[in-house]
């Protein structure tokens, strides 16, 4: 039988994951890792881990090919697929917020007769905007998302934010958090359902050692 | 040549074949309990639902048929003063899915118990768990599960609770995906955030067996929920008397998909590696009553697309175990 694959996501969450991982079945190869090998075996024979960007791992979890990942909440709160977040993992803890120039207000930003708002997160930013019955145009950008209201771009990002240094590096200040985010343990519906006695422990397991605050 | 999903996929020839024969196995058996086929119209009037595919005919907006089970009753609440008790049907409906590259074309044989004395209602129940307990062996299933849930377990919690619908909607959509730290955040601030997180977490707490009703009658809600969790023991104790060979049966207490229009004991068919329950149904008694009928009814479809997916190799390599 195949290895049973884990999709982990590369990138901001992958530095506190992997320290977390070390010592259990879940461990991941380290020549494996060091390589530039996608999939990467684990302590436990019958396992295997992907290394994914945070966007494509819900769709390899959804589709059936990883029973489990890691994933951002941010990320999953973006994409519109059908599976199962079975814990909120408390790592890779940062806020979702408004942010704009110094000495800019929240008021300044509702007066503007066309505000326009750069992101990654249209979803997240479309619903605080409905709930706060405003309007703006949202600038939809991949990455330096900070840049957008230092070169006149946008008025204000709505972007992550962690320690805040980012932010005052580009002479930017939150104005207001739309919520938080953090790891969440995802589960393929179809194999955590038809499968429960593999999938289920597997999963439980992981979510104990994900929680845990490696030494 | 199209290059993207195929959301209208085109059956050949073997798929076509395996299509044909499970339709014509699956017809025969609910032939043989007594069901008459019913084929509504592929044409379906006032279609609010938006994730239907509608268009205009002329200056009338019409779709595609949606879901045999509101085909059915429009037909039924139209043509018939006393329902027919027993009703299949088989054919396609067409709704967008949950997720983008699923199939918007979805192939079903389904069957529909109709039932105006509501003292009917438990061998009615019994009646379709049998005729679903028998599908995985005529179509050559090994492995399969049956999970067998109860929409009430939710719903009269977060209605003594008084959480408005839309919240409550929210919940059990979050529930749905097994994510007990949303409803958290979403019960937050609510006097009985407490009681409906701890009823949750018994719902949540995995299909097992009939411990977890114990474990239910001893949570928050277990006097509130009394008669369904007797309900529920009295279908499992039933059905596990008469469960073929191959099949496992579960409770699934998290079982909360389509809470609004399902009223009582819910069924899923799962086969070992499906992405989707290769059948589903249960029991929606709230169906004809909002059509001006004081009827009951209960049904199940047998998902003859997940059945089709099930034969293609996964996208890991590894055959899959469910088929034969």
């Amino acid at each position: 039988m195949n290895p049973l694959l884990i999709a982990l996501p590369k990138g901001r969450l992958e530095d506190e994951l992997l320290p977390r991982l070390r010592g259990s079945a879940f461990e991941l190869d380290a020549r494996a890792l060091k390589s530039r090998r996608l999939r990467i075996p684990m302590a436990d024979p019958s396992l295997s881990a992907i290394l994914l960007k945070g966007a494509d791992l819900p769709r390899y979890v959804a589709g059936g090919v990883a029973a489990l990942g890691v994933v951002g909440s941010d990320i999953l709160d973006e994409c519109r697929v059908d599976l199962m977040e079975l814990s909120d993992l408390d790592f890779g803890v940062c806020r979702l917020s408004l942010c704009a120039p110094e000495r800019t207000s929240l008021e300044q930003l509702r007066r503007l007769p066309h505000l326009r708002i750069a992101t990654k997160f249209l979803d997240a930013t479309g619903r605080w905007l409905a709930q706060e019955g405003l309007t703006a145009e949202l600038v939809p950008l991949q990455s330096s998302v900070e840049l957008a209201p230092v070169l006149g771009l946008a008025d204000a990002i709505v972007d992550l934010v962690q320690s805040g240094r980012t932010l005052q590096a580009h002479h930017l200040v939150e104005l207001t958090p739309l919520g938080r985010a953090s790891a969440r343990l995802v589960a393929c519906r179809g194999l955590y359902l038809s499968e429960p006695d593999r999938i289920g422990p597997l999963a439980k397991g992981l979510a104990e050692l994900l929680k845990r605050v490696p030494a | 040549m199209p290059t993207h999903t195929p959301s209208f996929p085109d059956l050949l020839f073997d798929d076509a074949a395996r299509l044909r024969r499970w339709e014509t196995q699956l017809m025969a058996h609910l032939d043989g309990a007594g069901y008459r086929e019913l084929h509504p119209s592929l044409v379906m009037r006032d279609p609010v639902n938006p994730s239907t595919v509608r268009f205009f005919d002329g200056d009338e907006l019409v779709a595609l048929r949606w879901d045999f089970t509101e085909a059915l009753a429009r037909t039924l609440v139209l043509r018939f003063q006393d329902p027919p008790r027993r009703l299949s049907y088989a054919g396609s409906v067409f709704r967008r899915p949950a997720n983008s590259w699923d199939p918007v074309e979805r192939l079903e044989v389904g069957c529909e118990h109709i039932q105006t004395d509501p003292e009917q209602r438990t061998e009615a129940d019994r009646e379709l768990a049998s005729l679903l307990m028998a599908v995985p062996g005529l179509l050559g299933l090994e492995g399969c599960l049956l999970h067998i849930g109860h929409a009430a377990l939710l719903r009269r919690p977060l209605e003594a609770e008084g959480i408005p619908a839309a919240l409550g909607q929210e919940v059990a959509r979050v529930l749905d995906r097994r994510a007990l730290h949303r409803a958290a955040e979403l019960l937050d601030g609510h006097p009985a955030k407490a009681r409906l997180l701890a009823h949750a977490e018994i719902l949540l707490s995995g299909p097992n067996g009939p411990g977890s009703l114990a474990v239910l009658a001893q949570g928050p809600y277990g006097g509130l929920l009394e008669a369904e969790a007797e309900q529920l023991g009295r279908v499992l104790s039933v059905l596990s008397a008469q469960l073929p060979k191959g099949l496992t049966l579960r409770l699934d207490l998290g079982d909360l998909r389509g809470l609004s229009y399902y009223s009582g004991p819910t069924l899923r068919l799962w086969a070992p590696g499906a992405q989707r329950e290769i059948a589903a149904g249960g029991r929606y008694d709230g169906l004809y009553p909002e059509m001006g009928r004081p009827w009951y009814a209960a049904g199940f479809c047998v998902r003859l697309t997940t059945l089709l997916e099930l034969g293609d190799p996964t996208p890991a390599g590894e055959p899959l175990k469910g088929l034969k």
